[in-house]
């Protein structure tokens, strides 16, 4: 019989988050992925839905003055007002954020997170801008001069702003991926279909918060949304999972932990948080019931779909976040 | 020839025994927080009982030509230095941590004041002409300060003839860190 052959190894290095596994990033980062996803997925659907009025008369019907549906109205609203809350946690997540203008100081080309901080900047702007011009009834009722010219410039732009809104959105969206796919010492992250994933799951998750709060009537439009993003979403996280099983020992094997892993996180092992939570009830039984609600059955408890696909777009985040950091360093 | 230096090291282990001077030399001098450490001292027994092989080393920032650090840092702290190592500007760090992610030696940490830390290959003391902290004290000579552009090639008389590895070469960093291997001992 042949002897077994030991490889041990016996390290006195002893940094703290770093051994046994990296333990950098903790909750407030895969919150900020999920709003800033969140806040992405709201730019585009609200953009293009400006766009589709103004250029085709499709999307949701006007409310007097030419004034856009409600859930457009507040999705308008939401999306720099998640996007800002989101980057409070990136900012406690920083470990001296007082320093926080040193991004601000340089443009770091081969950096996401150098790109992304000028990003979330840029976002502001015309997201603001664009609140503006979909709540412009309300905020012309106030009668403040400066406010009014703004809305009167903007409206003459509108499309442009739209249009500009959208690749921002997307940008956003796929930046929160981008950010973590390009570490190539982490094998989980290294991925990067992980943009992709992220931008769809953002977009998902908007159109099932829009479907929350989007009277009656305007339902149908963010439920076949969110279908439809699901149905690419399902698509996306089983490629990803392919991509990462067919690659190489580390990428198969972080993989593996990702997908059979049984480190428990909140007393689940990561394999059921990804089927049980994230795959089935976060994707496929809402788009199950998404799918009855628009041929015509009646569904007990409408906004039961949506919590589920923001729990899910949610639970994404936690899951790659932590679990690209308990696998072991590429070797 | 410029007189522009570009540091690294050579480490033989075959004379390491592991006693870990080099660690808290280190500690020492650069004040490292208690529980952190920016050099280790690792052993690696490998084979089939009775055919066992020893290998004792001491390990830190690699000091790569194409750092991920460096390539991650969205401030500039991480940076080239003009002696070939890679340094933090600690007025720059926001403590972001991406440059913990990116390396793919693990061989930074947080300070607890708030900033990332790491091996700086004692800049404060080769600016000075003097060797590292580790390489003065190690006491078998296993730890070499080189230059590797030095004309008189002492970095290459090291390793002729040995057999030489750097760590995670395949992760495209260009490590400025080399290892004479134990397997070179007779009778390994």
């Amino acid at each position: 019989m042949m002897a077994t052959a030991v490889s041990e190894m016996i390290s006195t290095k002893i940094n703290p988050n770093v051994l046994p596994h990296l333990h950098i990033w903790e909750w407030h980062i895969p919150l900020y992925l999920f709003l800033g996803g969140l806040a992405g997925g709201l730019l585009v659907i609200t953009s293009i839905m400006i766009v589709m009025k103004r250029q085709f008369g499709i999307g949701p019907q006007d409310v007097g003055n030419g004034c856009p549906c409600l859930a457009l109205r507040i999705g308008a609203i939401l999306s720099p007002a998640l996007l800002g809350i989101g980057m409070l946690f990136l900012f406690l997540d920083l470990a001296h954020p007082l320093y926080v203008w040193a991004f601000y100081t340089t443009i770091q080309p081969t950096s996401p997170m150098s790109a992304g901080s000028w990003i979330l900047i840029a976002f502001f702007p015309l997201a603001i801008l664009q609140a503006m011009l979909v709540n412009r009834s309300q905020l012309r009722s106030f009668k403040i001069e400066p406010i009014s010219k703004v809305i009167d410039w903007t409206e003459k732009h509108m499309t442009i702003v739209a249009l500009a809104n959208a690749h921002i959105g997307v940008g956003i969206g796929i930046y929160t991926g981008i950010l973590l796919s390009f570490f190539s010492a982490r094998p989980l992250w290294s991925s990067s279909i992980l943009g992709m994933l992220f931008l769809v799951s953002g977009i998902s998750s908007a159109a099932a918060l829009m479907l929350l709060f989007a009277p009656k009537n305007e339902k149908p439009v963010y439920s076949m949304i969110d279908a439809n993003a699901i149905w690419i979403e399902l698509m996306t996280v089983g490629l990803f999972v392919l991509g990462g099983l067919t690659g190489s020992a580390n990428s198969h094997g972080a993989m593996m932990h990702l997908i059979t892993g049984d480190v428990n996180l909140a007393g689940m092992s990561y394999m059921f948080w990804f089927w049980g939570i994230f795959v089935i009830s976060g994707l496929v039984v809402p788009l199950v019931v998404e799918f009855l609600e628009a041929a015509g059955v009646h569904i007990k408890f409408p906004n039961l779909a949506p919590v589920m696909v923001l729990c899910g777009g949610l639970i994404l985040r936690f899951l790659i976040v932590f679990a690209g950091q308990s696998y072991h360093t590429f070797m | 020839m410029s007189n522009k230096k570009n540091y690294g090291m050579v480490i033989d282990t075959r004379v390491c025994v592991g006693c870990s001077a080099c660690v808290y030399a280190c500690k020492s001098e650069n004040s490292t927080p208690e529980g952190y450490c920016r050099d280790w001292v690792v052993q690696e027994t490998k084979g089939s009982f009775p055919k066992l092989t020893m290998e004792n080393r001491s390990e830190r920032c690699q000091h790569c030509d194409n750092a991920p650090c460096v390539t991650y840092c969205p401030t500039r702290a991480s940076h080239y230095a003009e002696d070939g190592t890679v340094q933090i500007n600690r007025s720059r760090c926001t403590g972001c941590k991406a440059c913990i992610a990116a390396c793919p030696y693990d061989a930074r940490y947080v300070h607890p004041e708030g900033f990332v830390d790491k091996c700086s290959l004692c800049q404060h003391r080769t600016e000075k002409g003097l060797k590292t902290a580790c390489v003065s004290i190690c006491p078998t000579g296993s730890l070499n300060l080189v230059d590797f552009n030095d004309p008189n090639q002492e970095a290459q008389k090291l390793m002729n003839g040995k057999l030489v590895y750097r760590q995670k070469e395949h992760a495209g960093t260009e490590p400025s860190l080399y290892w004479i291997s134990a397997s070179n001992k007779p009778g390994a």
